[in-house]
């Protein structure tokens, strides 16, 4: 065999052998583990930091406000959808607070062909209230829905009673007030004395009497409670119509009809009606939210610019007007 | 020298026997590397391709520590009678796994189906349709153009598209390297330290679920947020769907609720006759879903 | 700032991640350069195996241009890929379901058999460049000598046998590397365009009428640079190669249109809208009639009418050219055109290349010269002609094998 074939071979096995060595040496350690590929990728894939959270990691500072979500019918809709995923939040992200309410609302809501209005509840914005503005102005976006039917809906009113036996002792037997300072509960929203007495369990709302009340009730019993008094029949103040000029507080009130109704029945099943309450109450109430005790976005700034006298004046008018029968906003 | 045509018969003989002798070197060296590789791999092939239970001598191994993914056959389901078309999925999904803000690269996207009247095929538009980004008002947010509204619509619906994780995946079965496999529980995810960029798997998949991940280099496609699965939480996507079209669960679970939507409903699956069984369960599919 | 990428405008409905086209006009030239390759590899081959004597005048030519060829053939793929760096990875731990993870073992196996092949057919020259070359091309042809001067007749009778053994392993690794291109588009479900039986052997032929024609070509203006004669029956004979194979190529191709047609799956529509519209040009009219039809029926009358001489070469340059162009184009029709057909059946996208970048049509050029720059330094240090090999046995120089 001439020398440069046998070289030739020689060259060759020698460059088999090596590159055999090479796919060896270079093939990644973890591969081939569980099959054609890179095992230690599977954790790198795994390990990857989750950005959307879940209203569970809301509940621990945010509960009065999830209470109230998960009432109402946006319970379907997580807060981060709304709101944004907020990785990090609180310590490194101020989670975003919606300001243009048309253009975030309608991206669901908006009528369109294809939208199964089996899913959801539609509007057309040309022509629904287009003059509104923002449509948190009539509705609480955490529970949208106007014209509460849980009023009327069935609840076990046995098992009701039964926990709200305690109440009675300063919200009295048929929701009226006995106490001084007490609100009356009768006819007031259901989806707002579930709220409140969730505010008052976690603390958000504090109130030395209300905590206690509100720890021994069971999460599960609040919505017939809140229904059993939501079902009694309100009855005006009256007598107890407070200090104020009740002619004067009818012209301040103009302000509050947007939220709270022209009769001081609230276009919002989350939001109080006013009607009928106790003045005592309500002119603590508003206090209260002046001086910081009670905090709430509408409410805080609408206090700050109220006198002692515009609070009594208040008061006194919307303990006066009766609340009979129920004003039911548009209902879609 | 002169040349011959044909080694004279006498010399056959010979040359087979040295023809043999140089094939079978020159072939050598290529070949070795081959069969080593092969070799090699036969131990782990008795495990791939199809998603199995953790091959031998690895129970008790698992790659997530605190997650047996032995145990879990994951599965999605879409009701598409009940998508609203909002896109909130498909901007959860690329807020949770960092895709490019435009309107060229999805991991997962809403198709909407307009027939309208007096024609026989539906007019189709999803994200890059020029008149839906124009309503979004730039390629990093998502919505829907209400084009119809004013139509004589006859029918029209959504229809909510991600990869369907097939258990005969075609990207799979192409890829030159590895870097895409299927896992036991049932995810197809890609590797992305080793993916060569190739773009092999994103011509074969034939319902446009991968595309180039073109900041990295390599491809990129939905994972079913395989990052959250194994931390017990749900996919993006369908933690934020207002409306519960869509649906996550283990098949390993009987009463888990993608068990239960199959087990309720005659679910269907896009183009079954790629034969790639895709783990994405359809109702109200429409004959002209593509 | 330069965008990463450039969506494709569409028509009708495609899916949003088909708006980025995947595969560049890279992936054109790759096919047509290993096409190249398989095709002159052919040529080659018919004399060395099949002993056919007409093509004794290019075998050495052909055979050296496949190597420059070959040598250039992963610039195309190196230059798409999104981690060319890793390109390896696919010999490391190649995938063998995949039609790519074969390229890597196919390519290298491929062209260590052409410099296998080269270096014994022109080991006279390397052995002649060591002992009497100047300058680092000495050193470099002495360790290619791998040590050894001898030129004997039992030396050379040696290097033969190895010519011919590795030219028959040669024809089937050629199919094969070439073969497996188009089954890496027939193979796959997702393009109806694509998805064929047929892919593989279309692309086979279509790369040996390429790679003969390339070989005409070159010949014609080789022997016109260096005012030689060109050998008619040479011309002759590869002519008549390119006949044969064109006839074969435009039947297979025509039966696979003519079945994707009749069998009218579901997304018909809109490819013979695509066919009818953004393709009739680059299709009907220069990748067929004038590609493919003109050249056929000038050469049938060439065969038919005899003709000889001047009339013959320059026909025969001239079809070579035309047959060049119709490969490339349908690499492109079959590359791009099946991409911007897309996946939904109801929808056409439009491939708008760049012209820098990457993988812009520049780059692409250059990797159609590069071969051409490699082949014209290589011609310099090494003689394929069979006429100098006479002269230079004259002088009493050592010939070639």
């Amino acid at each position: 065999m001439p020398k440069h074939i046998v070289r030739l071979v020689l060259l060759i096995v020698v460059f088999g052998v090596v590159a055999v060595a090479a796919k060896s040496y270079f093939t990644a350690d973890s591969f081939y583990r569980y099959g054609h590929y890179r095992a230690d990728s599977v954790p790198e894939i795994a390990g990857m930091a989750t950005s959307f959270q879940t209203p569970r990691a809301c509940r621990s500072c945010h509960a009065p406000r999830l209470v109230e979500w998960s009432a109402g019918n946006h319970a379907t809709v997580i807060c981060e959808v709304c709101h944004g995923a907020a990785p990090g939040h609180p310590d490194t992200l101020k989670v975003v607070i919606p300001t243009d309410t048309p253009r975030l609302c309608t991206q669901c809501h908006e009528k369109m062909p294809g939208r199964p209005v089996s899913s959801i509840r539609q509007i057309d914005s040309r022509e629904h209230h287009p003059g509104a503005g923002q449509c948190i102005a009539c509705h609480n976006p955490h529970a949208p829905r106007i014209a509460d039917p849980g009023v009327h809906a069935a609840f076990d009113r046995k098992a009701a009673l039964a926990s709200a036996a305690s109440c009675a002792g300063c919200h009295g037997e048929n929701g009226v007030a006995v106490t001084e300072g007490t609100p009356n509960l009768a006819g007031q929203n259901a989806a707002y004395i579930a709220r409140a007495i969730g505010s008052f369990k976690t603390g958000v709302r504090k109130n030395d009497t209300m905590a206690p009340m509100a720890q021994a009730v069971a999460d599960d019993d609040v919505p017939g409670i809140a229904a059993l008094f939501g079902n009694m029949s309100c009855r005006a103040a009256g007598g107890h119509a407070g200090t104020g000029n009740a002619q004067n507080g009818k012209t301040l009130a103009r302000q509050c009809a947007a939220c709270h109704g022209e009769a001081g029945r609230s276009v919002n099943v989350a939001w109080p009606n006013l009607a009928g309450q106790s003045a005592n109450y309500l002119a603590s109430a508003l206090t209260a939210f002046r001086s910081g005790d009670r905090a709430n976005a509408f409410m805080s700034p609408v206090a700050r610019g109220l006198s002692d006298k515009e609070i009594a004046d208040l008061a006194s008018y919307f303990a006066g007007l009766g609340c009979a029968a129920p004003v039911v906003a548009s209902n879609h | 020298m002169k040349d011959q045509d044909r080694p004279a018969t006498p010399a056959r003989r010979f040359f087979l026997r040295e023809i043999g002798r140089g094939a079978a070197c020159a072939g050598a060296a290529a070949g070795a590397a081959c069969l080593l590789g092969a070799g090699t791999t036969t131990a782990a092939r008795a495990a791939a391709p199809a998603p199995a239970p953790a091959p031998e001598g690895h129970a008790g191994d698992y790659p997530v520590p605190g997650y047996d993914w032995t145990k879990h056959r994951w599965a999605f389901a879409v009701d598409a009678t009940k998508c609203i078309g909002c896109l909130r999925c498909v901007e959860a999904c690329k807020r949770e796994n960092h895709v490019a803000l435009d309107a060229h690269h999805f991991r997962t996207w809403v198709e909407r189906y307009a027939y309208v009247d007096g024609e026989e095929k539906p007019r189709i538009d999803s994200m890059p349709d020029p008149v839906n980004i124009a309503e979004a008002g730039s390629e990093e947010t998502y919505r829907f153009a209400n084009r119809y509204r004013d139509a004589k619509v006859d029918k029209a619906f959504f229809v909510p598209k991600l990869c369907n994780h097939c258990t005969h995946p075609a990207c799979v079965q192409v890829c030159p390297t590895g870097a895409t496999y299927k896992t036991p529980d049932g995810f197809v995810v890609i590797d992305h330290k080793y993916c060569i960029g190739c773009q092999y798997c994103v011509q074969a998949c034939p319902y446009g679920a991968r595309f180039f991940n073109h900041a990295k280099g390599v491809t990129d496609k939905c994972t079913w947020c395989y990052h959250r699965v194994v931390k017990g939480l749900m996919p993006a996507c369908v933690e934020v769907c207002p409306v519960q079209a869509r649906m996550f669960g283990d098949l390993n679970d009987k009463e888990s609720v993608v068990s239960r939507f199959i087990r309720d409903n005659r679910v269907q699956v896009l183009k079954p006759e790629t034969g790639n069984a895709p783990n994405v369960f359809y109702i109200g599919l429409d004959k002209e879903v593509i | 700032m330069v965008p990463l990428f450039e969506p494709a405008p569409f028509t009708g409905y495609v899916y949003p991640n088909e708006t980025v086209i995947p595969w560049s006009v890279l992936i054109v030239v790759y096919p047509y350069l290993t096409g190249l390759v398989a095709g002159s590899f052919t040529v080659s081959s018919l004399y060395h195996v099949f002993g056919m004597q007409q093509f004794k005048p290019v075998a050495r030519f052909a055979m050296l241009l496949a190597l420059c060829l070959m040598v250039c053939v992963p610039m195309p793929l190196l230059l798409h890929l999104g981690h060319p760096e890793r390109a390896f990875n696919a010999m490391i731990t190649p995938h063998l379901t995949s039609a790519f993870a074969i390229f890597g073992y196919a390519a290298s196996f491929y062209t260590v058999l052409l410099l296998l092949e080269n270096w014994f057919v022109y080991r006279p020259q390397i052995v002649q460049i060591a002992m009497e070359g100047k300058g680092p091309l000495r050193w470099i042809c002495r360790i290619a000598t791998l040590g050894s001067n001898d030129v004997s007749e039992r030396a050379l009778a040696f290097d033969h046998k190895w010519i011919y053994a590795l030219t028959i392993i040669g024809i089937p690794a050629a199919l094969g590397l070439h073969g497996y291109v188009g089954f890496v588009f027939g193979s796959l479900k997702s393009r109806e365009w694509w998805s064929s039986d047929l892919m593989p052997p279309v692309f086979l032929l279509s790369a040996v009428i390429s790679g003969t024609s390339l070989v005409i070509a070159l010949y014609v203006l080789t022997s016109l640079a260096r005012r030689v004669t060109i050998d008619e029956s040479c011309i002759k004979g590869l002519a008549l190669t390119l006949w044969g194979f064109l006839i074969f190529a435009l039947l297979l191709e025509g039966v696979e249109f003519a079945s994707l047609v009749y069998r009218s799956r579901e997304g018909i529509e809109v490819i013979m809208e695509f066919v009818k519209g953004p393709l009739l040009v680059p299709f009907f009219v220069l990748q067929l009639t004038l590609g493919s039809l003109v050249p056929l029926l000038t050469l049938t009358y060439l065969i038919v009418r005899g003709t000889r001489g001047r009339a013959l070469v320059a026909s025969v340059f001239v079809c070579s050219l035309l047959v060049l162009c119709a490969v490339i184009l349908m690499r492109w029709n079959v590359v791009i055109g099946g991409q911007e057909i897309a996946k939904t059946g109801r929808g056409l996208l439009d491939y708008e290349p760049e012209l820098y970048g990457r993988e812009g049509l520049l780059a692409a050029f250059s990797v159609l010269c590069a071969p051409m720059i490699l082949m014209f330094i290589a011609t310099r240090i090494f003689s394929p002609w069979a006429e100098e090999e006479r002269a230079a046995l004259l002088r009493g120089r050592p010939a070639l094998a």
